[in-house]
């Protein structure tokens, strides 16, 4: 499948998750299936927590990112392969502890609501961003590098000429993994009290009540189809842009 | 390709060294070491180096610095064995300070005060225990680091018989939920290891499916972006309306909440890492190889069994590794949809708002997920070393 096709139907499915998660279609369904009524999540609500989550998202996405490619662009700037391999070791340490565990253990530090939930998504996103990062990075082809020396680019005029715009595709591809981990860490974020989307779920599966329950887990899925969507769409862009630069 | 000389290196190992000295004393010195609440709810009131334990914290510091500063300035072996002991002895000063500690702080007062370790602690023995990871890999020792691990166990176990840490609030919440503990980690084990089960299971049989390869690329990756909150639930809503709609089900014994829908939902998950290992996995045979054995007169079987699997198994077991971590980590929060493990016991003390119970929960998690990391991982780095890829 192409990129476009991908972004495309990543888009198709959001959309189509996003109608299910309207309260009457989600009601008319449930009622279908023969599931005693219940009052369902009234629109507004449900996008006031959608826009609440993507806040959280990205908020969260924009500190990774700042912190994971800034530090990866300074560790490939010491030229030393080693690096790499105690960035994917530690990479692999910190992806061992789950994310409802950070929101969990920060939570008496931090208290109820956003904070522990953006502690969780720092600390668990960095590494990955970091080590996709140094990976982009990496893989530019030293003859273009030697080639910018060779033209008398300066040391940031080669990062910000030749290497970052050679390493842009592998960079947005660990931000869309990023974007994506972050709107489920932020969905569990609603155990520690964040109003999320995941709010509903969690109360729904605590009353039983299946209407909130199908209504929260259809826009949570959405938000997600629709973000990665975008994101891959713009990863494509990025691409086309690469190939056809003269 | 790359430029032969490194220059940096040791700068950067310094600058590591000296960083990780220098949060080593902020930590010991800045934050607090121990809190003390009325109660096992109440908020804890921050202790600093009060008592038994300020002596024991200039040694820490001392000990622990002189470690990490070896470590930044030199390569050795010996010397990284040196920094390895002046470590270790600072980690295990800094343990028994804490309990002794503890004690202090509890005397004179009454039962129900709880003294815990504060971030301080925390930090102080993650530095210290990083350090000590640190000197292993520069000593270069096979099964140093499982010899240094099981080593810290015993003494652990044996310091908690020996009444060290009867007065630390952890430890008291552990002695109170022993039995409790014991079952989650099973049932945790058990969650995660059905699922890994399922989940190979399915990638097999998806992956023989050569037809619809594009398919199951396709949908194992979708359900990579759907949030595992919102999958559970959605596997809950689900099987809950297949039970209000075919109610003889549910005296089969089929519940919407439990171990089933967390389960299947696990292994959902672990399909994308377990398919695309196996495929690469077997591919990783190149052409001559499989026409040389086909030379020989080897069966298909034969050839899977005999060069296929063998020249794929440092990406399989990677792929196995890989899932198994992110099982282990998917089942906490299976305690959402009933399925018990220790998800259940974190996520009541984020109810009770009781840290040390969170922390009860936590630690058996982090440490269930970083064995399996450890254990795969090298399993993998010998398989890659038997036969490189």
């Amino acid at each position: 499948m192409s990129g476009r096709g991908h972004a495309l139907g990543f888009a198709l499915a959001g959309a189509a998750l996003a109608c299910l998660s309207h309260p009457d279609i989600a009601a008319a369904i449930v009622a279908a299936l023969g599931e005693p009524p219940r009052k369902p999540v009234g629109l507004q609500r449900l996008s006031r927590l959608a826009g609440d989550h993507l806040l959280l998202a990205l908020a969260g996405l924009a500190i990774v990112a700042v912190l994971g490619v800034g530090i990866g662009i300074l560790a490939t700037r010491t030229g030393s392969v080693p690096i790499r391999r105690s960035i994917d070791s530690l990479a692999a340490f910190a992806q061992a502890i789950p994310p409802v565990v950070v929101v969990a253990l920060a939570l008496p530090v931090l208290g109820f609501g956003g904070p522990p939930t953006l502690l969780a998504l720092v600390a668990y996103g960095i590494m990955p961003v970091l080590r996709g990062t140094v990976g982009a990075l990496e893989s530019v082809p030293a003859d273009a590098r030697e080639a910018g020396h060779a033209i008398g680019l300066s040391g940031a005029q080669l990062m910000l000429q030749v290497e970052l715009p050679l390493a842009a595709p592998g960079i947005l591809e660990t931000l869309r993994t990023a974007l994506i981990l972050a709107i489920a860490t932020v969905a569990v974020g609603a155990l520690a009290g964040a109003s999320t989307l995941g709010t509903p779920i969690i109360a729904g599966l605590q009353n039983q009540a299946v209407l909130p329950l199908m209504q929260g887990t259809c826009a949570t899925a959405a938000l997600a189809f629709l973000c990665d969507g975008l994101m891959l769409g713009l990863a494509d862009l990025v691409r086309r842009r690469a190939a056809t630069r003269p | 390709m790359r430029r032969a000389a490194i220059s940096s290196r040791p700068a950067t190992r310094a600058a590591v060294g000296v960083g990780l000295a220098a949060t080593l004393i902020i930590a010991l010195v800045a934050l607090p070491l121990l809190g003390m609440a009325p109660n096992r709810l109440a908020a804890a009131v921050p202790s600093y180096r009060s008592g038994a334990i300020g002596t024991v914290v200039r040694f820490v510091m001392g000990f622990g610095a002189i470690g990490l500063f070896i470590l930044a300035v030199s390569r050795q072996r010996m010397s990284a064995a040196v920094a390895l002991l002046s470590l270790w002895a600072a980690l295990v000063m800094l343990v028994v300070g804490l309990g002794d500690g503890a004690r202090d702080l509890a005397a004179g007062r009454p039962a129900a005060t709880r003294v815990s370790l504060a971030s301080g602690a925390w930090l102080a023995m993650l530095l210290l225990a990083s350090g000590i990871g640190w000197a292993i890999q520069v000593c270069r020792l096979r099964r140093l680091g499982a010899v240094v691990a099981l080593v810290a166990a015993a003494c652990l176990a044996a310091a908690g018989k020996g009444a060290l840490f009867d007065h630390l609030s952890i430890a008291i919440e552990l002695q109170a939920r022993r039995g409790e503990v014991t079952t989650a980690i099973l049932q945790h084990l058990a969650l995660a290891g059905s699922a890994l089960g399922l989940g190979l299971v399915l990638a097999v049989m998806l992956s023989s499916w050569s037809r619809g390869q594009a398919l199951v690329g396709a949908v194992a990756g979708g359900i990579q972006v759907v949030p595992a909150v919102a999958l559970l639930g959605a596997l809950v809503a689900l099987t809950s309306s297949l039970l209000t709609a075919v109610p003889a089900l549910r005296e089969m014994g089929l519940s919407a909440l439990g171990p089933g829908p967390a389960i299947v939902g696990i292994a959902a998950y672990l399909l994308l890492p377990l398919w695309r290992g196996l495929a690469t996995g077997l591919r990783t045979a190149d052409g001559a190889v499989i026409d040389a054995a086909k030379a020989l007169g080897l069966s298909h079987a034969q050839i899977l069994l005999q060069v296929r699997l063998p020249l794929g198994s440092p990406l399989l077991i990677g792929a196995l590794r890989v899932a198994a971590v992110q099982s282990l980590s998917l089942a906490t929060l299976c305690a959402l949809v009933g399925a018990g493990g220790l998800g259940r016991i974190v996520f009541d003390g984020m109810a009770q708002f009781a840290p040390d119970l969170i922390l009860l929960g936590a630690l058996p998690i982090i440490g269930l997920s970083l064995c399996a990391e450890t254990l795969l991982g090298s399993i993998e780095a010998r398989a890659r070393a038997w036969c490189p890829a």
